[in-house]
Formats: C-alpha cells, structure tokens, sequence
C-alpha cells in the first residue's frame, strides 16, 4: 500500500510518501518542490514522479494520492472565477448586492465594498421570474413562471455564460421551484455548471445561502478543469491511483464530488496541518492542543480539544469577505510570518507586519534585493537560525545584510541596540501571534493552561515557546517533521460528507409531529450519507454517522452545536440536546440560562469512513542527557532574557526516544530548527516528536 | 517615565482584544435582531477620569459615546461611592446618555483595592415601555420616552436588586428579549474587568496606565497633524431636515460651521433650528458631539487609505471641540424628549464634509443619503403577548474622489447588518415582499455617480404598529464638483388587495395602525454625483446600463451617451460616433 499526500503552499509544494510493506512496516519518504502558481498540478505532479523516485517505487504502485490545495480559495481571493448568471426570486434581484447592508470599514469614506465592485454575479446577469413560496410552511403562493426560467436560460446562452445558480427565497423549504428551474436550464444550456441554493446549502438564511451558492458556481468550472488536468497529468505520468481531495472540514473527498461542490474545498489548504496536529498529539498522547502553522506571509492557528477539531460557528466562515455557509476547520490565519517586516508606520508607531517580503524578495539575509528586515533576519540576527541548516543549507542566507536591516530600519530610528531591535521585532510578531491565539481560545472559552502549544510550518518551533510563555500554555510540541506536518495531515483524514436541512423546533415545546419529522430529515439526511459512501466505493460496515444538531435560544441569532442522541429522538431524550446546548453556551459565553427555550434550527449529519492511518515507527531508546553523539558546535545565541547564551545546537537526526537536551540549546534538522531556551528542557517523545517545558534534568 | 514603542505596541493591542472580546460576547449572547444581527452597542474600557481606553469596533455611534454616560453617572455616584461588584445602569438623555433605548451597564474596575476604571457597554433596547412601542416620534416629553435610569445600581457588591429587575421585567413590552440582553450586557462588562485586571496583573498597574496615556496622545498626534494641515478658517454649509413629526410642512434648518485654528478644530452649530416640541431632538452629550468627533476621524484618519493603525480612544476626540446652543435642536433642555436624534446627527456629518469638501476634495465625498430609516414594526400575539422588531434600512452613499458611492449601505454614524428575511418570516407576523435598489429614481449622476437606495416592502399577516423615524423626503443629496444631485426618500403603504391604492406617508410617523395585507414601503434616499458626469467615461456608463442602475435615457440625458441596440445577448452597445458628438454639443 502506497499512499502519497501532496500540499500545496504559496512557495513550496510538500510531499509525503507512506509505504506500507507486508509485514506492516512503514516506510515514509517527504520531499519538497517550488510550487507552480500559474498550475499548481505542475508541481504536484512533478513531487509525486520525483518522490516516487526517491522511494524507488514505480508511480503505478501509489494507490491513493491525497491532495490538499489553494485554486479556489486563490480563485477567489483573485477574482478570476467564471462569469456566473442567477435567477432568483422577483423582487429579490439584489440580496448578493445588498449583503448584510454593513460596510467593511466603520471609519472611512473611501472604503471599497467588494461585494458591489467585484461581485460574484454581476447584476446585469441577475435575473429575477416569478414564483413566491410562503413562510412557515413553504406552500407555493406564487406558481414558477416556467416560460420565465426558460427566457432567462436562452439569454444567459446567448451571453455564453456556462455557470448557473438558481436561487430562490425560502427555497429550505421547498426545493420545487429551484429544482424545477434547474432542470430547464440544464435543458437550455447542456454543459453548464448548473447548481441550486437548496442544493448546495440547504440552511436558512438567504444572503449566507445565495452567495455560498454563487460561490460554488464562480469557483465551479476552473475547479472542475484543475482537478481533471491533475487527474489527467498524474496518468500520463502513469500514476493510477485513486485521488483524494482535502476538505474544509477536515475530511477527504472524491474528485467527481470535489468538482460538483468546490465550495467545500475552500479551507483545504490550511487543514491538513490541524489534522496533522492532532495526529501529532495523538501519538505525544496529548489531547488537548493549540497548533500554530508559521509560514513565510502568514501563520494559521487552530485549537484541538479533548483530540476533537473545533468547527468554526456558521456565522464566521468567510472567504475573501464573503460568506461560505459550509463547515470548515476553525483555522484563523493572521498576516504574521517569517516574511512579516518590521517597519515603522508614518506615525512613529512600530509594527510587524502584516506587509510581507514573501518568498521574493523575501527577508534582507535572503539576498534577493529585499532592504526591509522581517522576522526572520531578527531571528538570524539573535543567532537563532544559522546559515548552513537554514533549509538544510539549500537556501545561501546572510547574517551581515539581516544586521545592517535591523539596523537601518528599526534600531537607527528607535535608538536601540541591533540585539534589542531585533529583540523587540521578536516580541511583537509574538505578541501578535499570541492575540490571536487568544481569540481563538481564550475568547471561545478555552484555558490555554490546560492546552499544549504545537508549533509548526518551518518557522513554528522557534516561536513556540516564546508563544506558551505569552498565553500561559502549559508546554509545547515540536513534531518530528515540523516542515512537512500539513502535508503528514492529508494522510490522515478521512472520506467525510455532511448535509445539512433546517428545521425550525423548539425543543421544550415539540410535539410527535416535530419529533416525526426531526427524525425523518435524520433519516433522509443519513441516507444521502450512505448513498455518497457507497458510490465512493466504501462497504457499509465501514460508515459511520454523526448526527449535531445546530440551536440557538428562542430569539437569538447564532446557533451552536448540540449533540444529538444515538437512536430516534422523543421526548424522553430531548432534554439531553438542551443540555448540551447548555453546555456549548456556557463554555463559548460563560452564561447559559437553564430555564430558557432553546430552538433547533440545522440538522448537520456527517457520514464518514475510516482510512488507514500513518503510524511512524519507534525510534531506538537513548535516554541520554545531551548527548555528545548529536551535537554539532557551540555558538552564541541570544533569548528572550536579551541573554547571549554560549548555545549547542543538536543534530535532530541524531536524537533518540527519550533523550534529554537541556537549554539553551537549538535542535536543528533539515527544514526546521527548535528553540530549547534556558530553564527548558527538550525531551525526545517514542516516534520523535519533541516536548520542550520549562524545568530541568 | 515613557514606554518604549515595543511595549507600547504590546499593550496597545492587548486592550484592543478585550474591547473585541467585550462586543463578541455582547451580540453573539444577546436576543434581540437589533443587538445581535444589527450590532446596535459599543463596549469599551475607562480610566477614573472617564478617558476612553479602547472600544469595540462595533457601530460609530456608540464610540465615543460612553464617556458622556461615566460623567453623568458621577453627578448621582461619586468616584468613592464605588464598590467592587457594584453594576450601574444608565439611560437618561439628560445626564449623558445618547438616547434613552441605548442602556449602558458600568462596572467598576478595582486592582489592588483601588478603583482604576470602569468597564463598560451600551445596547439599543428593542423596547423600555415608551408611549409607543419600540420608537417613538410625536410625544409630549421626556417621560414618555419609558423607563429612565439616572446611575442606578442594579447589582450592589455582587448582590442583584430583585425588585429593581422585576420592575424593567414589568415595564417593557418584549421582558424575553431585554431581559436577556441585559444579561448579554452584564456578562461582557464582567468580561471586561477580568481581562482588564488580568492586564494589570501581567504588566503593571504604572506600566498600563503609562501606556493607555501614550496611545491616547498618539491617537491625538495623529489626528492633530491631519488638521493642521486645512487651511484655517470657517467653513459653512446649511441645509434642511423635514419637519419634527407633529409640525407638517415646517422645515428645521442645520447649520454647521467648522472653525479651523492651527492644529484644532470647533463645529459650530449656531443657526440650526430650536429644539423641537417632539421627541426629535438630539441629546448634546452622547449624540452631538460624538457625530463631530466621527465626522474627523472618518475624514482625516480614514482606515481605508491609512495604512497605520490609529487605536480607538480618547485621543481622537480631544482635538474637537463642539458648540451646539442650549434649547436647540442639537442640545436641548429638560423635560423635552430627545429619543429620535439620528437623522440630525447624520446630517450634522454630511454638512462637516460639505463644509469642507472644497478643501479637502481627495477626503470628501457628495451628499450622502445622511438619514435613517428606523420602523418598528409591532403587534400583539393571540396570546396576548407583544412581538415589536426594529428595522434598519440602509440608504446609500454619495460619490468618491476616485470611486462611486456605494448602493446600498449603511452610511456614516451607523452601520449595523440586515436581518435575514428568511429567519423574520419563519418567526413573525410580517412577510417581505420587496428588498432590492430602488428603480424608480435615478442615483446622482457625476464622474463619479452617487450609490442607488434601497426599496423594502413589509407586508403585515396580522394587524399591527408602525412608527419610522426618518428624514430626507425634501432635501436631496447634493452633488459636488459638478456632480449631480441624488434623489430624495418616500414611504408608501398599500393593501396588497389593492396595489394601485398607494398611500405616500411623511418620513416621521408614530403608532400608525395597520390591517392585515397592508404593506409598508420605504424607498431610501440615493446618493448625489462627484465631478462632471461627461466625464464620465462611456463605456462606464454603458456597463451601468446593462446592470440596469440607470436607463438608457438617463445615460444620454445626464452623460451624453449613445446607446444602440445590440444583438450579443445583451441590450445595448456604445455608440462611439453618437457619444462624442453630443457630448461635445453639452459641453459647448
């Protein structure tokens, strides 16, 4: 068995290869290329021939490649999508222009509303027919103008437009009409990309529905062709297997399904390094984990809890501004990386950026033309990165123009030292880092003290521990592999659909009608499940489902998870859904009120199948403290104290399970290197994986 | 003792996170639309001298406006009156509320025994039992606005007064929905005392306070140094509100003048109309003076076009200072009621741009809609239960130096989200029957051309109330720099038995009653235009046509551009030839 996980990232194209011999050995095998922006698949297609070589197996030997990409966020981001038309409800034209009506900006005049000036449907290609479905019950009180729907598919034929959305109020509760228009659109113009509000979101709501929708269609076509184009490069380069595509939610998912329903893959980039973090844990038997994915432009920070990924509230899944009413990993990135430059604004305040110097330029040290210092020439400068393990020694860095930025950019100006400048770089990025870090825990109701921080991406294990210190994280993680943790994460998801309806019942008050027919979507819901497991090619006895459902009290606004009970739902056990609505209410708010009303709103079911997973050999016991066989040369290094610290670097390679290195130390490796600082001791976890936390030997 | 940038970075951004952690918590918890989807609050932190230290980017017209809560407090609960776990509630127009609905709750800040500040919030309440429900117009005096509170304490060190929330429970219509938001409001203000304390606690009560000064100035550097540099001056410009909402016909002038003096600044706003009789006066403290203070941070430290990051505190109000005179429209006396004040306050804005646009013409944009449409739309359920749901429609904007006005869009002092239509009529007796741009008018045409309003249709199932407090029905959006002006707003209600029965309403109203079928529509005003529309280049115009924001009449008319059919699928293309021969015919 061979499987291959490939992420793609703005600069660099990762890829694992696992190999499962027949006693159940496995082998892994991580390589690395520049990515392809223009098409991505070139990359890709590029590191699985060239990893299959370094493995020394023949493509045709892979049996699954599991892919984790950015083309439609990037699609999006870049408004390069297609040209999409909508029909949509008479009277109603104008719910995508309109939005939530709120501007970006509250002080400013000259603020751009990117929803009016980029729009995902002009409004010329927004036409409106007759038809009305009526609240609550969805009776039809205005037929569908059939002849209507079929003038506005010929116009849309005539302006050669090839992706169409059919959007209609209220359509959550009767799915007649938008199906019906469907089909005549679909009659009209044969190779359209054609999909349904109902169809792709079927949740209340008709803003978040009709532009998730538009969406779908904007992002629908390109991605159809990108994931056909890998398909079709990956066999001409004799590469058979099966391909998986990364989900937002953290599952996996068909290519045929990826390309039907785009809109799901929005996240797929950042999720593979959460679920990577959870399997790192898992193996580090931590459950409870805050992961921090460091690039070059941004870091994406995740929480883990109790070995559970947190799903973002409905109500915050966005993309670009605009929103997407599909589940995605609560992943908040923030524009802080190793790029990140140190400037100070026409104000005189000092700031880190979110302005990054990229892959090009890049930081000063890169000597590529870059003048302005980032993060990462502070880090050079403080002797934490040396220049012949920065990425292995591939990349030439030099520590004179990283001190001559500093300099020239931060300490000149604030009249500091080089090494404090750089010290206070530091400490800003990390500040930066550690509020959003914060906002996505300690504002959740989540106590870092109870949390391990993880910290990857090449850069994580250098600010992890500064991290754990800022937010009161009670130790930190420096996987085995920190560079390539995203990509490790693509081989450990799962097939994943989830569907969702809204219901609309206040749980305290419902009768057997209510519960007959929550337990009917239920139904409905798990057997279109069952239906996409089995024509993915999964056995039955392989499913599994989870049923949530999303409730609110009676009159607020934002719904939160409540889990629902195995079996059928009554009157019996409908108190245990209230209780844990309480639950989710009181750790997300700190209040919950016991004696209130509570309303289902959203039956979520997810149907999902277990793959195999990764598991990385044990390494050899060592036990050692600071073994000499490992270490490679002192040099001095400067913490977070401002202490220049004469500092041993380790040789990650060389460390076995259960070694010990005391700080100050610096573990080095081929695309990474972890900060031990002093009064912190770094211990070598059975597979590999690093916990650095204050204390000593 | 001065602090470095480093750690005053650090600080900086650590109140910033709890003043976004304080609003979170806030809507997220709350009940009512008008909280938790249309974000009508503001919460913050304050020093002993009431100095706003941070707050919630939520809606302009709250920021700034807490302070003047925290001094009138302190005319009923000096500083040493406080004790920890004391929670005070407060509304009273009078003693420095913004208006009446928008309750705050303060809690006191203690460290080390010693009171530091103030943790706080403000929330518009759905309904206080005013004479009408949910928003009232045409009334006699302040004490029909509901239940006032003057500094009460509603928790004393920790212990809740019962009886005193019996009493609100007793005297609102919706007890479901303020009860809960009052909740909402007591859960962030403690939020805010423990993240503040927990800030003391890591750096350092001196380090702190140090801090919180520094960033006040550096705010106050920041917008003193893009004063300075408009020429000094007076700069004048006047215009017009409706009438009061009883006195029909009768016109108010605004009259706003900007004294600019070196690096500072005074809005003046001497000559505007007397207070009114009605409840459409404007509370000086909360309401006046906090538009003034918006309108220069919007146009000097513009967050679209800087690119530094100017916290929100104190800072940015020092450097205004305003004059309204006692017994006018913009600062009355007691017992007037002075619960409608947004229309005046808008307008208060668009004059300040007016006034200075031909001197700040890369910062300014034409006449915006500057009003508000604010209905309460209410009834009484068979169960004898109140249903009342506030409702903000936007209007739009008037176009930009380098870019059109927005269409559709909450403008200037306000910015709050729409409700979904969908959750309104799964849950309420009133079904929508219209919500798109307004197609009736056309927005102001300019090189830029003004945004297009709104239209939005109620249709009530059941018999109900309707109160709007609007304006702008007479005055039209103005253009500049050769720009067009906009168009102005109206109010129709039919049956939907009889369509062609169309009844046009005044922009203020109160307890109207309504039948079931009538439908309510409000068509916003849009935006006035900015430059020459000739300038405007064709094929622009051409893609406005196609997107049906304007006719093809309108288009040769106010552009001078020629349109021809087409056979592409779409209606029209350019007549090139056409266009520049009439257009230079207009110039001539």
């Amino acid at each position: 068995m061979i499987r291959v996980g490939v992420d793609v990232g703005g600069t660099f194209t990762d890829i694992v290869l696992e190999q499962t011999l027949a006693g159940g050995e496995q082998k892994i095998f991580v390589h690395k290329v520049a990515s392809t922006p223009a098409d991505q698949s070139i990359g890709v297609v590029q590191g699985v021939v060239e990893v299959c070589r370094i493995a020394s197996v023949a493509p045709s030997a892979i049996d699954m490649v599991l892919h984790g990409t950015t083309v439609a966020t990037n699609m999006v981001i870049e408004r390069k999508g297609a040209d999409v038309g909508m029909i949509t409800t008479r009277g109603f034209r104008d719910i995508l222009h309109m939005a939530r009506h709120k501007r970006p900006h509250n002080f400013s005049l000259q603020f751009d509303v990117p929803w009016q000036s980029k729009p995902l449907v002009k409004r010329r290609n927004r036409l409106v027919v007759d038809e009305r479905l009526r609240p609550p019950t969805g009776e039809v009180e205005v037929p569908l103008a059939l002849d209507q729907v079929e003038a506005a598919a010929e116009t849309f034929r005539r302006r050669g437009l090839k992706a169409i959305v059919i959007c209609f109020l209220f359509s959550f509760l009767n799915n007649e009409h938008e199906a019906k228009a469907r089909d005549i659109v679909k009659r009209v113009i044969p190779d359209a990309f054609v999909c349904c509000s109902h169809e792709v979101v079927n949740v209340i709501r008709e803003y978040e529905r009709f532009s998730s929708t538009a969406m779908n269609a904007y992002i629908g076509p390109t991605t159809a062709l990108y994931l056909e184009r890998l398909e079709g490069r990956l066999r001409e380069n004799g590469v058979e297997a099966r391909v998986r595509i990364m989900q937002s939610n953290g599952g996996i998912s068909t290519v045929e399904n990826s390309s039907r329903r785009p809109v799901g893959l929005l996240l797929s980039g950042p999720a593979g390094g959460v679920i990577g973090g959870r399997w790192t844990g898992a193996s580090c038997n931590t459950k409870n984990i805050i992961t921090i994915d460091v690039g070059g432009t941004s870091a994406d920070i995740s929480v883990i809890q109790n070995g559970q990924l947190r799903i973002k509230n409905p109500r915050d899944t966005e993309v670009a501004h605009l929103p997407v009413l599909v589940p995605m990993i609560d992943v908040d990135a923030i524009g802080a990386g190793g790029g990140s430059i140190a400037h100070l604004d026409p104000g005189g305040a000092f700031r880190v950026g979110p302005r990054s110097a990229g892959a090009s330029p890049g930081p000063a040290c890169y000597d590529k033309g870059g003048k302005e210092p980032a993060v990462t020439d502070a880090q050079v400068v403080l002797g934490r990165l040396d220049p012949e393990h920065f990425l292995g020694g591939d990349l030439k860095i030099v520590p004179a123009l990283a001190r001559a930025a500093i300099e020239e950019y931060v300490a000149k100006p604030l009249k500091l030292s080089v090494k404090d400048a750089a010290l206070g770089v530091l400490r800003v990025v990390n500040n930066n880092m550690a509020l959003a870090i914060n906002s996505n825990s300690v504002a959740k109701g989540i106590d870092p003290r109870n949390f391990t921080l993880m910290g990857f991406g090449g850069a994580g294990p250098l600010h992890a521990t500064s991290l754990a210190e800022i937010i009161g994280a009670k130790d930190t993680i420096s996987p085995l592999h920190p560079g390539i943790t995203a990509a490790m994460g693509l081989l450990l998801t799962e097939l994943q659909y989830e569907y969702t309806r809204s219901v609309l019942v206040v749980a305290q008050k419902a009768t057997s009608d209510d519960f007959a027919s929550v337990n009917k979507i239920v139904a409905d819901l798990t057997a279109e499940a069952r239906v996409q497991l089995l024509a993915d090619g999964v056995p039955t006895e392989k499913h599994k489902f989870s049923t949530v459902a999303e409730c609110r009290y009676v009159g607020q606004g934002f719904e939160l998870r409540a889990s629902m009970p195995e079996g059928a739902l009554g009157a019996t056990n409908v108190g245990a859904v209230v209780k844990s609505f309480y639950d989710a209410h009181k750790q997300v708010y700190g209040h919950a009120f016991e004696d209130q009303l509570v309303e289902l709103i959203t039956l979520r079911v997810v149907g999902s199948a277990a793959t195999d997973t990764l598991k990385l050999p044990d390494l050899p016991r060592g036990g050692r403290v600071d073994p000499a066989e490992a270490k490679l040369y002192v040099r001095d290094t400067v913490f977070d104290d401002g202490v220049a610290y004469p500092t041993p670097r380790y040789a990650r390679a060389k460390l076995l399970a259960d070694d010990r290195v005391v700080g100050p130390a610096l573990v080095v490796q081929h695309n990474s290197t972890t900060l031990v600082p002093p009064g912190y001791v770094a211990s070598v976890l059975s597979h590999g994986d690093m916990r650095v936390a204050r204390g000593s030997v | 003792m001065t602090l470095d940038p480093i750690t005053l970075q650090v600080i900086g951004g650590a109140l910033h996170a709890i003043a976004e952690q304080m609003g979170n918590v806030l809507y997220r918890m709350s009940y009512s639309s008008i909280i938790r989807e249309s974000q009508d609050l503001g919460a913050g932190l304050f020093d002993r001298d009431y100095n706003t230290l941070c707050e919630s980017d939520s809606t302009p017209m709250h920021i700034g406006s807490l302070p003047g809560y925290l001094r009138g407090i302190e005319k009923s609960i000096p500083l040493d009156a406080w004790k920890p776990g004391d929670c005070v509630i407060h509304n009273h127009p009078y003693f420095g509320a913004s208006h009446s609905p928008d309750i705050a709750v303060v809690m006191p800040v203690f460290y080390e025994g010693q009171l530091v500040g103030f943790s706080a919030n403000t929330a518009h309440h759905v309904d206080i039992g005013a004479a009408t429900p949910g928003l009232i117009i045409d009334v006699p005096d302040m004490f029909a606005e509901g239940m006032l509170f003057n500094g009460t304490k509603l928790y004393e060190e920790g212990k809740r007064s019962e009886s005193l929330w019996r009493y609100i429970r007793d005297n609102t219509r919706v007890p479901g929905l303020v009860m809960g938001d009052l909740e909402a409001q007591i859960a962030s203000a403690e939020l805010g005392v423990r993240r503040f304390q927990e800030l003391l606690a890591t750096y350092g009560k001196d380090t702190v306070m140090q801090a919180t000064r520094q960033l006040m100035d550096y705010t106050e550097a920041m917008l003193r140094r893009e004063i300075a540099k408009i020429p000094d001056g007076d700069y004048v410009a006047e215009g017009f509100l409706d009438d009061d909402g009883r006195n029909r016909g009768k016109t108010l002038p605004v009259k706003v003048t900007v004294k600019k003096r070196g690096d500072g600044v005074e809005v003046d706003l001497t000559g505007s109309a007397p207070q009114s009789p009605t409840a459409f006066n404007v509370p000086f403290e909360g309401s006046t003076k906090v538009a003034c203070y918006f309108a220069f941070r919007a146009l000097l430290l513009d967050t679209y076009t800087h690119e530094e990051h100017i916290p929100q505190n104190e800072g940015s109000f020092r450097p205004v200072k305003v004059t309204a005179p006692l017994g006018s429209i913009y600062n009355p006396i007691a017992p007037v009621a002075a619960e409608a004040r947004f229309c005046q306050i808008q307008r208060v804005v668009d004059l300040i741009i007016k006034a200075l646009a031909p001197v700040l013409p890369d910062r300014c944009t034409a006449g915006n809609a500057a009003t508000l449409s604010f209905a309460a739309f209410s009834g009484v359920r068979p169960n004898g239960d109140y249903w009342v749901f506030l409702e903000v429609n936007e209007a739009a904007m008037g176009g930009r130096p380098k870019s059109d006005g927005p269409d559709t869009v909450e403008e200037l002092m306000r910015n709050t989200r729409n409700n979904p239509l969908e959750d309104l009529g799964m849950h309420l007796p009133l079904i929508c029957d219209r919500y798109e741009l307004r197609d009736d008018v056309m927005p102001g045409a300019g090189r830029f051309r003004g945004g297009q309003g709104v239209v939005k249709s109620q249709r009530f199932l059941t018999p109900g109330f309707v109160t709007h407090e609007s304006d702008r029905h007479e005055d039209a959006p103005w253009g500049v720099f050769g720009g067009k002006s906009g168009a102005v707003g109206k109010y129709e209600i039919y049956n939907a038995a009889k369509p062609e029965e169309i009844k046009q309403y005044p922009a203020k109203f109160s307890g109207l009653r309504v039948q079931p079928g009538d439908v309510a529509c409000y068509f916003s005003p849009s935006g006035g235009g900015y430059g020459d529309p000739l300038e405007r280049p064709a094929d622009q115009v051409l893609e406005d046509v196609l997107d049906d924001f304007i006719t093809p009449e309108h288009a040769r008319e106010a552009y001078g551009v020629l349109l021809m059919p087409a056979d592409n699928g779409f209606p029209w293309m350019l007549d090139t030839e056409g266009t520049q021969k009439l257009r230079a015919s207009m110039r001539a």
